[in-house]
């Protein structure tokens, strides 16, 4: 299989996550009364933190979330594809950190437990630095 | 097939999941240390931890976050380099230097953290990441 699929399911995963942190952002700040069309200038997601219901933005807290860790993974994904290392452990590996990191933002959205969540976070990571190692001894 | 610049890439990759690890070898106690009740704490993510642990053990975080950041860019324009051939020679030796730029970044960043040095390490960083972001310009529209 191919090392890439991982890394373009992972790309459209995080835009379904923009999309679910959308589609309940906007109630929930319609509901709250922020009026958009009459927002000062400058604000920003973060400012929404006191205003929303937690369960609200955690969406957005996956969101950056995945904005962070998982440029990582493309790089390392990009290097092994470019020296043609897709073998089958680290297909294995990268789809290991896709499906960690899918469970992770679900997780993150809904229950959000931080115990279980960084347990997710730790598997994804433990998953990541295998990646790193094989690229380093792949380019090396 | 691989090109040399991919070398140093993988270098940082491999300090960003060491600064992982000083994160959270540091954060874990001080959590403990201040009472925090892990086992069922709900939601909120590590920037509440700020004010509430130590400011020195909240820098390993803030690096790791830096790390996170702008090597995003690095990340892409080496990997354009190296996919046309563009990953050896100048383009090799700004790549180790902003990687070593980096290194000392994040070493200074979650010690003392004097902002006046790690102002000039980051800006130092940018320089030759600007130099390689240009260099990708020009091989990309002139080859």
């Amino acid at each position: 299989m191919n090392i890439l699929t991982p890394a373009a399911v992972l790309v459209l995963w995080s835009l379904i996550v923009l999309f679910w942190m959308a589609a309940t952002r906007f109630p929930a700040m319609s509901k709250s009364g922020i009026d958009l069309k009459n927002a000062a200038p400058g604000g920003r997601g973060s400012d929404l933190e006191d205003q929303l219901p937690a369960n609200v933005n955690w969406k957005s807290h996956n969101f950056t979330h995945l904005m962070e860790s998982p440029t990582m993974f493309y790089a390392v994904i990009a290097i092994l594809a470019i020296s043609q290392a897709g073998d089958c452990i680290n297909v294995g590996l990268a789809w290991g950190y896709t499906i960690t990191r899918i469970c992770h933002s679900i997780w993150q959205a809904t229950v959000n437990k931080v115990s279980i969540r960084f347990l997710l976070f730790i598997v994804s990571t433990l998953f990541l630095l295998a990646l790193a190692v094989r690229a380093l001894l792949v380019t090396l | 097939m691989t090109s040399p610049i991919l070398q140093p890439v993988v270098v940082l990759l491999a300090w960003t999941m060491f600064i992982w690890f000083w994160m959270y070898v540091t954060r874990i106690p001080a959590m403990q240390k201040a009472k925090i009740d892990i086992a069922n704490l709900t939601g909120g993510t590590g920037g509440n931890l700020d004010g509430v642990l130590p400011d020195n053990i909240q820098w390993k975080a803030h690096n790791y976050n830096h790390l996170m950041a702008e090597p995003t860019i690095f990340y892409a324009t080496t990997v354009i380099l190296a996919i046309i051939g563009f990953g050896d020679g100048l383009n090799l030796y700004l790549a180790w230097a902003y990687v070593g730029f980096r290194i000392a970044h994040s070493l200074v960043q979650v010690t003392i953290n004097r902002v006046m040095i790690r102002f000039m390490l980051f800006a130092l960083s940018s320089l030759t990441l600007i130099a390689l972001v240009v260099h990708a310009v020009i091989a990309v529209f002139h080859g």
